[in-house]
């Protein structure tokens, strides 16, 4: 006996399908530089807006967007491995990968914040960083920081090969129209994650991205853009 | 007297072919190269792309024709052998397969030669469009020496 439930809530399929353009287009920017440069700051700034929502939605979103109902804990983990982990959501290696896409992701946006190009290009938090060296190093972490995403994403993608392929089973459906079908047994109810707690939550993330952009200036005021009216004559 | 001024002329040659002398000297020379470069990619990307309203045309050309000059200096006499390692104003950020890939480093740096003096020629016309435009075409280039020969920290 099977039943359909929603196993993804639409706020989390929207964070999903968002973050994969946007990381697409920040690859791209980034890749291509020059005037680019500005928009990958820009769409960095909207994954930063992204992974607060995230965040949060991890603890006030649906059963399964919950971090508390998959979190890899080691007897989770253990009982995955020997066979015996039969529920629904993310499986608990899965859940490593959530965790360590979260962290890498937080870690890429945290340091491209604060990094430079060298040409022309500053992140938004870059002048609240004094050290010099100490910059050169946040932006070499960013790149590294993009290495490792690529390696998790390609394990990410690998997985979900493997469970189309071995297991049989679709993953991507799901996190398209959120429902899937699955033994009645393990159908519990699903609940949490409503509007009210969706638009706040976006709204949180609206104003973190904001003080970033804004709030940097309360912080330590940037020197205003100096308008030479005539060129210095020496 | 016109000895003596051909002994000057060859007295100043000999003297500037040895100003790009030992190791560390020629990375301060670069390294301060670069940086004079990103003071006036600064004040353009600020007046052109930044805050338009504040463009001043001269202001604009000045940086260009700085940033031109610097490009044509011949900045390549500062990347002799041994250079990868040493400290300059800071530790040289310069890969050592640089030499392994000179061919590619002329291809890259010519590029960077031809879209500074283009940017100059575009900044005279005081068309800011076309100065933004050309401006993000420089940075391309200069990202292109920065993915093929610089040290990621």
């Amino acid at each position: 006996m099977k039943v359909t439930i929603r196993i993804w809530d639409f706020p989390t399929r929207l964070f999903h399908w968002s973050l994969v353009l946007a990381v697409v287009a920040a690859y791209i920017t980034a890749t291509l530089g020059g005037n680019l440069m500005d928009w990958h700051g820009r769409i960095g700034s909207f994954i930063l807006g992204l992974l607060v929502f995230r965040l949060i939605w991890g603890f006030v979103g649906s059963t399964y967007a919950r971090f508390g109902s998959f979190f890899p804990t080691l007897p989770r983990l253990a009982a995955y491995l020997k066979g015996r982990w039969h529920h629904l959501g993310h499986n608990p290696l899965g859940a490593l990968a959530v965790f360590a896409l979260l962290a890498d992701l937080s870690l890429l946006v945290g340091t491209g914040l604060c990094s430079s190009d060298d040409i022309a290009f500053e992140g938004p938090l870059f002048k609240l960083v004094n050290d010099e060296s100490l910059k050169d190093k946040l932006s070499g972490l960013h790149a590294q920081a993009f290495n490792f995403l690529l390696v998790l994403l390609a394990l990410h993608i690998a997985s979900i090969g493997f469970y189309r392929v071995i297991k049989k089973t679709n993953l991507i459906l799901p996190m398209l129209t959120g429902k899937k079908e699955v033994p009645k047994a393990l159908a519990i109810p699903v609940t949490g994650g409503g509007p009210v707690r969706f638009f706040t939550t976006v709204i949180i993330a609206g104003a973190v991205v904001w003080g970033v952009w804004g709030g940097v200036e309360l912080i330590k005021p940037v020197e205003s853009a100096p308008v030479p009216v005539t060129t210095p004559s020496f | 007297m016109k000895t003596k001024l051909t002994l000057a002329i060859i007295l100043a040659t000999a003297t500037a072919a040895a100003v790009a002398g030992p190791v560390e000297e020629q990375i301060r020379f670069r390294q301060s190269a670069y940086s004079f470069l990103g003071w006036n990619t600064g004040k353009i990307k600020k007046q052109v792309v930044d805050h338009p309203e504040t463009f001043n045309k001269d202001y604009v050309a000045a940086a260009a024709n700085a940033i031109a000059a610097v490009a044509n200096s011949g900045l390549g006499e500062l990347y002799g052998a041994g250079t990868d390692q040493g400290i300059g104003w800071k530790t040289s950020r310069l890969r050592p397969e640089f030499f392994q890939k000179k061919d590619e480093v002329t291809v890259v740096a010519n590029h960077f030669n031809e879209a500074a003096n283009e940017l100059a020629k575009v900044a005279a016309t005081g068309d800011i469009n076309a100065i933004k435009t050309q401006f993000g075409k420089l940075g391309e280039t200069c990202k292109g020496c920065h993915d093929l020969i610089r040290i990621k920290e």
